[in-house]
Parts: structure tokens; C-alpha cells; sequence
């Protein structure tokens, strides 16, 4: 029998809205940069996931029990956060579930926000965002912006998934993927991938206290890196170095 | 002085079998650890271990650390332990801990280096709050193709 993924929606979402989504990954750059805007926004909880798919864990916030998966928004934007590594094995049926709720509210564009590992991270000042787009159109939308596109190559993960059915459903996507420590917290890159969201979108984010609380942040993400990056292992999360094969 | 080395004994061998697998459940079991000890107010950075042709690269994230109070050493012939001192206060709290008082002055943490390396030789440095120790590797012996 099917585990069911139900998503709870606590108040009204709106049609036509920006999706950003921040899902555990490398660097934790999704998280950082969906957990800053919710704060930075005020954004209200409109909705959370329940599934026996995610690990048996709640999120503790004023002393509240929360899902550790939740949509936040207001009317133009939503935002998608996880606040524990979303288990390897059942992350397939989770983000296809989560595309088909997003498709029902008519989204404008989904934005997952995503790292890209570099070797030499601790010698990049500013570190590069590049685009990976789900349709030809959104390719040129990312050109207009003149964003670097990941033209060949492997993604894995949430924002793989998201990025594949977005393209299978005809749905507006594009990833933004900063360069990025893989197993350290890197609030810089999910700045720079916030920068390019503003840009993109025309979001107003003011990320200076992002980056000004950078260690503060590093220290307290350890233990997320730690088991988001043992269920990457189990994701195969290398590949996305593999040289890809086009003859 | 021989370039040849003494063949291995099966003790040996079974020996560092044993001592890998105890690594292994050593890191497995940490995850269920929690990543600070309020007795020794330490906190257990993240780390990383890459090993490449010649050298071993070991990281440590350490933010707020004091730089000149990071230490460097080998514990046993293939443990490395870090150590730095945190330099401003930071309590339980800080870091979100409301079940437990108490304060953190030091990182610490030991990472298992899997083949031999050259201590005397390290280089290190500390940028961006991360410290990157590079260790040669120690040669073996070379087997000539005929």
C-alpha cells in the first residue's frame, strides 16, 4: 500500500504566485536562503506536508509542534522549506506529490534554490550562480538575465526532481545553484543565489544580515549539514561531478 | 639502508581489519552523539577527510575560532585530532539548547586519516573560518611491471 503525502493547507494560497523552494542539499544552500526569506518577508504559514514519507520528527518553533516540511507565502510568493534531510528512499514520490500540488495552484514560476560544490570554494570571494532552466523559453528567460546556464551535465536530488517533472508537466522552472561548499554550511552562496532570485523575480531581499550572521549560522546548521549529507551519500550525490557522456 | 619491507602477519592484518570496523561503527554511532558536550564545553566541528595521489586534505569548519589557538595533532598513528579555541561566548542557548545549561570554549574533534601520511610535512592554513591541513602521504614500496 502507498504511503499517502497529504498536504494540509491552513490558510488560502494564492494563484499566480513565485514559488522559491529550499530543500536540504549541498551546503544547505536551499535551506539557508528559504529559512532568510520566510524571516526576513514575515511570511505566514499557509500549508504543511503529513506523510509517514518524511522521518518521524517534529519542528519545534514557540513551543509548538510543526511538520518539518511547510509552505509559507504571502500573496505573490510561496515558499517551500524542509527543516530535516528528506529521507533518500522516499524522495521521489514526495517531490512528485509536491509538484502536483504546486501545478493546482497555477504557479507562475518555480525557483528551487540549490548549491553547486567547488573544490576551491574557500578561494572564491563571490561565488557564481548558474541556471538550469525546465523548457527552452525558461532557458532564454535565464539568458535575458544573463545568468550562466548549466548547458551538460548531472543534478541530483531535490532539485533534480523538481527540475524533471517541471520539465514532464510543461511547468515554468528554473534552478538557481550557487558554487558552493558541499558538506559546510554556506550561507554566502545562498546570499548569491538570493541576489540572482531578486533579480529574476524582482522579490526585494535584503541580504546583508545573511551574510553578517554567516558563522553565527555555520555553527548552529552543523547537525542538518551532517545528516543531510549522509542522505546525499545515499542519493549518489557524486554523479553530479561525473563527466557526462555526449558522443 | 633495504628498500624491501617485512611482509605483514596475518595478525596484522586482522588487527587493522578490527581497528577499521571499529572506526566504522565509531562513525556511525557519533551521528547519534550529539555534536557538543556541555561537560567539556566542546563542540564537534564538521569535518572532512579527501584523500588524492599524494596527499591526505583534512577540513574543519570552525567559525569563530580564535586562529592562533588552533592545534594540530596525531593521536595514534592514523587519528588526527583538532582542536581551537572559540573566541566569543557562546552558551547552550546560542545554539538553541533550552534543555541544558552551560557554555562552549573549544572545538574538538577527532577524524580517522585512512592511509599513512607524513606529520612533519604538513602544511596547513585558515581561511574563511575553515582550516585545510594537507598531509603527504607516506610511499610504499614501488612493484615494478616486467
Amino acid at each position: 500500500m502507498l504511503v499517502p503525502i497529504n498536504f494540509v493547507e491552513k490558510k488560502p494560497i494564492p494563484s499566480g504566485a513565485t514559488m522559491l523552494c529550499g530543500f536540504p542539499d549541498v551546503g544547505l544552500v536551499g535551506v539557508l536562503a528559504s529559512s532568510y526569506v520566510i524571516s526576513e518577508l514575515a511570511l505566514d504559514e499557509l500549508a504543511y506536508v503529513d506523510s509517514d514519507l518524511l522521518p518521524p520528527v517534529v519542528v519545534l518553533h514557540k513551543g509548538l509542534p510543526h511538520s518539518p516540511m511547510r509552505v509559507f507565502g504571502n500573496s505573490s510568493l510561496l515558499v517551500t522549506i524542509a527543516e530535516t534531510a528528506i529521507p533518500a528512499r522516499g524522495i521521489q514520490r514526495l517531490m512528485r506529490s509536491f509538484m502536483e500540488w504546486v501545478k493546482s495552484k497555477n504557479t507562475k514560476m518555480i525557483v528551487p534554490i540549490g548549491g553547486i560544490p567547488v573544490q576551491n570554494r574557500q578561494d572564491i570571494e563571490k561565488p557564481e550562480v548558474f541556471g538550469t532552466a525546465s523548457s527552452v523559453d525558461m532557458i532564454r528567460f535565464l539568458e535575458q538575465h544573463k545568468l550562466d546556464v548549466l548547458r551538460e551535465g548531472y543534478m541530483v536530488g531535490p532539485q533534480a526532481l523538481i527540475m524533471r517533472y517541471c520539465a514532464e508537466d510543461n511547468l515554468p522552472a528554473v534552478a538557481l545553484l550557487a558554487q558552493s561548499f558541499y558538506n559546510y554550511p554556506d550561507p554566502e552562496a545562498a546570499a548569491a543565489a538570493l541576489r540572482q532570485f531578486s533579480t529574476i523575480t524582482g522579490v526585494k531581499i535584503d541580504v546583508a544580515k545573511l551574510v553578517e550572521k554567516g558563522e553565527e549560522i555555520r555553527l548552529r546548521a552543523r547537525d542538518m549539514m551532517k545528516r543531510t549529507q549522509q542522505e546525499l551519500t545515499k542519493m549518489n550525490k557524486g554523479q553530479e561531478s561525473d563527466l557526462p557522456l555526449y558522443i | 639502508m633495504s628498500s624491501r619491507k617485512r611482509r605483514r602477519s596475518i595478525f596484522d592484518l586482522i588487527s587493522d581489519y578490527v581497528e577499521e570496523m571499529e572506526s566504522l561503527a565509531d562513525d556511525l554511532l557519533s551521528v547519534e552523539r550529539p555534536s557538543w558536550d556541555v561537560r567539556a564545553s566542546t563542540i564537534q566541528p564538521l569535518c572532512n577527510v579527501s584523500v588524492a595521489q599524494d596527499e591526505v586534505v583534512v577540513t574543519a569548519d570552525l567559525p569563530f575560532s580564535d586562529p592562533d589557538s588552533i592545534k594540530i595533532e596525531l593521536s595514534d598513528e592514523r587519528t588526527l585530532e583538532i582542536s581551537a579555541k572559540i573566541r566569543r561566548r557562546v552558551c547552550c542557548e546560542d545554539l538553541g539548547i533550552i534543555h541544558q545549561r552551560g557554555e562552549f570554549s573549544t572545538f574538538n574533534c577527532q577524524t580517522r586519516i585512512p592511509v599513512a601520511v607524513d606529520m612533519k610535512r604538513r602544511t596547513k592554513r585558515f581561511k574563511k573560518g575553515i582550516l585545510e591541513v594537507r598531509l603527504p602521504r607516506k610511499k610504499g614500496y614501488e612493484i615494478k611491471v616486467e
